[in-house]
């Protein structure tokens, strides 16, 4: 064996591959990953002395690893975002997806301006925010509840009535973060991902 | 040259269909293929035709199965499915008829 830097050489072009590739739906992704590994454990199998340089000519033939990412996106027509430029679509979305989340969503997932994580948690954010919504009514109605302990002859023995301000501090400034905090957040994530993720496109390219 | 990108277009697209002649009689693994391929000088970046498999496999042009190998690590096979197969044919008539029409112009151009 004189091919002390195989592993090395293997493990840099295969991590060069899903950088470029970072933009590929995961399963296409790793596919072509398992297919670059296949590839390169058949061609060490038909030689038959191991040498780094053996194992570069396999490189070398395999290609750039943006110029094979290159055709898996133009065979998978996936749109680089690169090219894509950030437009109405986008800030539609961006605004939607707080104030009418289900279009929001619909037009978030269309535009190819985010990959899938931000797309996540774009649409969860602000989701998260309508839950919280949705148990800040249900405490209210929970506290405002008003009871009558009574007995047989009809004399009210106790009110049962609490009031809103029995709402525990903590709880409702938590409530008012998830509220108005979540939604926000997600609104600044996207805003915040659509020039990163081009200028990572750029630098990648 | 402004030809280059029409002929790399066209390779491009032939190549697919290259690939599906390959396996019409029997399944074959990618390595193989790269070799039939590699001698014509149809393939130049070995590893584009890996997502170039893929896309078949999505079309559902082709099938795939994992076989042990005994001289070297499992294989990936690659089938044309009946699919394939109509595709195939499709194209060989289209290409046929192309290349008969482009040659006969090219032809006529060089002796008028």
């Amino acid at each position: 064996m004189t091919a002390p830097h195989a592993d090395q050489l293997i493990d840099g072009y295969l991590a060069r591959i899903q950088a470029a590739a970072g933009d590929l739906p995961a399963g296409a992704r790793n596919e072509l990953l398992d297919d670059m590994r296949s590839h390169i454990a058949e061609a060490r199998s038909r030689e038959q002395e191991e040498t780094d340089a053996m194992i570069l000519n396999i490189l070398d033939r395999l290609g750039e690893p943006a110029v094979v990412v290159t055709e898996a996106r133009e065979r998978l027509g996936i749109l680089p975002s690169a090219l894509y430029r950030p437009g109405l679509l986008e800030i539609a979305a961006v605004f939607l997806v707080v104030l009418i989340w289900p279009i929001g969503v619909v037009l978030l997932w269309i535009s190819p301006a985010w990959n899938g994580r931000d797309k996540l948690i774009g649409s969860l954010a602000p989701l998260g925010g309508y839950i919280g919504l949705y148990a800040a009514a249900v405490v209210a109605t929970h506290t405002r509840g008003c009871g009558q302990i009574i007995d047989q002859a009809g004399h009210v023995l106790r009110n049962t009535c609490t009031g809103a301000s029995d709402v525990p501090g903590i709880l409702s400034a938590l409530l008012t973060i998830v509220i108005f905090g979540l939604p926000l957040f997600g609104m600044l994530y996207l805003a915040i991902r659509l020039p990163l993720s081009r200028q990572r496109q750029l630098a990648a390219a | 040259m402004p030809a280059d990108g029409l002929v790399s277009q066209m390779r491009r697209g032939a190549l697919e269909y290259c690939v599906m002649a390959l396996i019409v009689k029997t399944p074959r693994y990618a390595y193989e293929l790269i070799e039939a391929l590699g001698k014509t000088g149809l393939l130049t970046t070995e590893g584009t035709l890996y997502p170039l498999l893929s896309r078949l496999r999505r079309d559902g042009l082709v099938k795939t199965d994992w076989r042990e190998s005994t001289d070297g690590p499992p294989r990936r096979y690659y089938e044309l499915t009946a699919e394939g197969r109509r595709a195939l044919t499709a194209f060989k008539n289209e290409w046929t008829g192309f290349r008969g029409a482009v040659d006969k112009i090219l032809q006529e151009g060089k002796t008028s």
